[in-house]
């Protein structure tokens, strides 16, 4: 009697591991993970000091050297937040999971675009746009947003 | 045998292209010593455009490393940047603008303004990055 109990037991924490187990993983560590990434990219953007960015298409003063900036980033969401918003889209209204996502992956991106003017010595971008794309695995099982920034660096 | 000899054909029609992409037409220079003025605004910021030379596409499909795909699956568990797929990007964006800045050079502009950047996923993983823009001659 006792090893039946015992062995129900196990297969029931088994099923569980198997099922559970990975998402909660996936909960715990990403939460983590991506609270650190989000703190370290405000520090940076805070280092940063004055914006150097414009979506403003005329420069503010005269120019004596332009050129073409790009970055990007891809992001996805962990299997948490995609089960979660999974789950959201069924009931409708705003996906919180992908919403966070999505707003941080356009911070890094405007922030790497801002590090990269700096570093090629250019004062300001002009006509900065965002561009967001989907990227598919070839199963189509993990979908990722592409964000991409670019603008015209100008040396005044 | 049919099969084989046409995909042999498309090889080598292939190789002449890329040959031709690969090298400029006049001087016959390296790539990397074209020097383009490129903006995304309408003008060349402090120079004035002289002469247009009409529209220019550069593009480039990219197909993902499996490998890079199944590490990307394990990076999914926490979600985050795939740091993999960012560089590859990059790197075909980067391609197709320098098959922008050839198409630009053959033309005889030495800027492209109002450059575009436009992306679109081919079925089966496949993306492909396109840049367009307008080529001028400015001075």
């Amino acid at each position: 009697m006792q090893q039946d109990e015992a062995d129900l037991l196990l297969s029931v924490g088994l099923f569980l591991f198997v099922t559970v187990g990975p998402l909660l993983f996936s909960w715990i560590f990403g939460n983590i993970y991506q609270k650190k990434k989000q703190e370290e990219l405000g520090v940076r953007v805070k280092a940063f000091g004055t914006d150097n960015l414009t979506t403003l298409k005329t420069p503010p003063a005269q120019v004596s050297a332009s050129g073409l900036l790009s970055a990007n980033i891809i992001m996805s969401v962990s299997w948490w937040q995609k089960l979660v918003g999974g789950l959201k889209t069924i009931f409708g209204g705003q996906v919180e999971t992908w919403d966070r996502v999505l707003a941080w992956a356009r911070k890094e991106a405007l922030q790497r675009l801002r590090e990269q003017a700096r570093a090629k010595g250019f004062d300001n971008v002009i006509n900065v746009r965002l561009d967001t794309s989907e990227i598919q695995s070839s199963k189509g099982r993990n979908t990722a947003i592409e964000i991409l920034a670019y603008g015209t660096g100008i040396k005044t | 045998m049919a099969s084989e000899s046409t995909g042999l054909m498309t090889a080598l029609l292939n190789k002449s292209l890329l040959s031709q992409l690969a090298m400029p037409p006049a001087e016959g220079q390296p790539v990397q010593t074209i020097e383009m003025l490129m903006s995304n605004t309408e003008t060349i910021p402090g120079q004035s455009i002289i002469q247009m030379m009409g529209v220019v596409t550069g593009s480039t499909v990219r197909a993902k490393h499996i490998g890079k795909d199944i590490l990307a699956g394990f990076k999914n568990i926490v979600g985050g940047e795939l740091k993999g797929y960012t560089e590859l990007l990059q790197e075909a964006r980067a391609q197709a603008l320098q098959r922008l800045v050839m198409e630009a050079h053959s033309r005889g502009a030495n800027a492209i303004v109002n450059i575009r950047f436009a992306t679109s996923a081919i079925a089966g993983g496949a993306a492909e990055l396109m840049a367009y823009g307008t080529a001028v001659v400015v001075g």
